[in-house]
């Protein structure tokens, strides 16, 4: 799997989605399923399944598929 | 009933929008009788709703803004009330049991009262919500606050969010209240209470905290000068009966405290007996339980089982019935197994549940149904598949083995 397919899948996971659906458009404000406790189930996933250790700061600015993909970028996780 | 302090404050975090008397006056209408029946967002207006009920005299029972009120208006409208009584909640947040727990005004008041003086609550304090205002620990930061003078800030982002802790400091917030689940987010945040110099007073209560991180989050506020207690309540108790304070809190570990200033603790055949001015009036299961008065006596057999030690700290060590808690709501687990055809098994601020060969897709669909059927998070609710559910000799669901499996 490329990097991309694994966050989506973190994100379905997290998020409680069926696994076909699409989510790189996905944030926080428009998406009901994602609220305080998903969000930590995110991270958590987010953390498995790419071996990193998000910051206090980043953890709480993950506010959107597009910007897991830059918090990503910034522990050497290249997402595309 | 005089819960509001003229010197305290109601301040939305997002809008800045103020509570102010007038908003109150002009609330709800006189003159009108029976439940009002109140979806609680956490907001400015609705709190003045609130208020204006308990100013006016007309019980209001504050429920999820989401829940679909339609059975409970059917099962509880009437114009004969108790004129004791003030406050409805719902026993859990399950609307597959319709009970309501009946709270006094005299209830409310001793605990609003018993909650500010345990945790020393001042008219500087200043507490954000971190709880929905329609479940009763939220509900009792909200009443112990107003109570004193103090300012309560309403948040609706949640501690996982950036704005939340942008209001933490804007509004110089002293006093948080969290339950066990919000303490594993705090952890995962690394909270750092020196980050949020104004930050005196952490609270925990909604159930057990595992001792590990009570002694992590005591240590935390204590280093940057702060103090933290362990609390413990029922919404049938309006909801605070007991509170562990910092002085003891080393020394006390895995107590939930000693009992709020006026009630007391016994144990009677194991079970955990609170008596106090704070206990409900009873149950409500039908519109003219609403007309009942008082027959509690004061007295709440709380279906816990703990010991007391000699200096009256109370230690719980499990629940006469099966039942499981999450997010701070209590489940009863063998509802669950009458409403649908699993085992249910109680995990750590979740439950576990067991059904009989599901495909993946049956296995979200299950997890879906129940957390809604209990208006529980679905992140509260494991559902697994198992090729057949463990039976002990006597054909009874071996829970045992279920629990070993997880």
């Amino acid at each position: 799997m490329t990097e991309l397919q694994r966050l989506r899948a973190a994100f379905r996971t997290a998020l409680d989605l069926p696994a076909d659906a699409p989510v790189d458009d996905l944030s926080y404000q428009d998406n009901e399923k994602w609220d305080s406790l998903a969000h930590m189930s995110l991270v958590a996933t987010i953390e498995d399944e790419f071996s990193v250790m998000i910051d206090t700061d980043d953890v709480i600015n993950m506010s959107s598929f597009a910007e897991a993909v830059k918090i990503l970028g910034k522990y050497g996780v290249d997402v595309k | 009933m005089n819960l509001l302090h003229p010197d305290a404050r109601v301040v939305d975090a997002a809008t800045g929008e103020m509570l102010t008397p007038a908003m109150i006056d002009v609330a709800l209408p006189p003159g009108e009788r029976g439940p009002l029946f109140m979806g609680m967002p956490t907001t400015v207006p609705a709190v003045a709703r609130y208020l204006a009920a308990l100013r006016l005299g007309r019980p209001v029972l504050l429920l999820d803004p989401e829940t679909d009120q339609t059975s409970l208006r059917a099962r509880y409208t009437t114009t004969d009330v108790h004129p004791d009584l003030a406050l409805l909640l719902t026993t859990s947040g399950s609307t597959g049991d319709p009970k309501l727990v009946r709270l006094s005004r005299s209830a409310v008041l001793a605990n609003a009262e018993q909650v500010a003086e345990s945790l020393g609550v001042t008219g500087d304090d200043v507490a954000i919500t971190t709880l929905p205002l329609f479940y009763s620990y939220g509900l009792s930061v909200l009443h112990s606050h107003l109570l004193r003078g103090a300012t309560v800030v309403l948040d609706r982002t949640g501690i996982m969010r950036k704005d939340f802790w942008t209001a933490v400091d804007e509004h110089r917030v002293t006093s948080m209240a969290f339950v066990p689940s919000q303490y594993e987010m705090l952890r995962r945040l690394r909270f750092d209470p020196a980050k949020h110099p104004f930050v005196r007073t952490l609270t925990q209560a909604g159930g057990r905290l595992r001792t590990d991180l009570v002694s992590d989050f005591a240590g935390r506020m204590e280093a940057a000068g702060g103090r933290m207690f362990v609390m413990y309540g029922q919404t049938e108790a309006a909801p605070r009966m007991a509170c562990l304070p910092p002085s003891h809190l080393a020394g006390k570990l895995g107590s939930v405290g000693r009992a709020m200033p006026g009630g007391a603790f016994t144990i009677e055949d194991g079970e955990v007996v609170y008596r106090g001015p704070n206990v409900m009036m009873g149950y409500a299961e039908t519109a003219a339980d609403l007309a009942r008065g008082d027959d509690q006596g004061g007295v709440l057999r709380t279906g816990d089982l703990g010991r007391l030690d000699d200096e009256g700290f109370l230690y719980l060590t499990g629940r006469l019935k099966r039942m499981g808690k999450v997010f701070g709501v209590r489940i009863n687990l063998d509802d669950v197994e009458r409403q649908f055809p699993v085992a249910a098994v109680a995990g750590d601020d979740r439950i576990h549940v067991f059904a009989e060969g599901l495909s993946a897709d049956e296995v979200r669909a299950l997890r879906t149904k129940i957390a809604e059927w209990l208006g529980a998070h679905f992140t509260g609710v494991d559902v697994r598949t198992i090729e057949v559910l463990p039976l002990l000799p006597n054909g009874k669901t071996d829970y045992r083995a279920l629990e070993a499996s997880l």
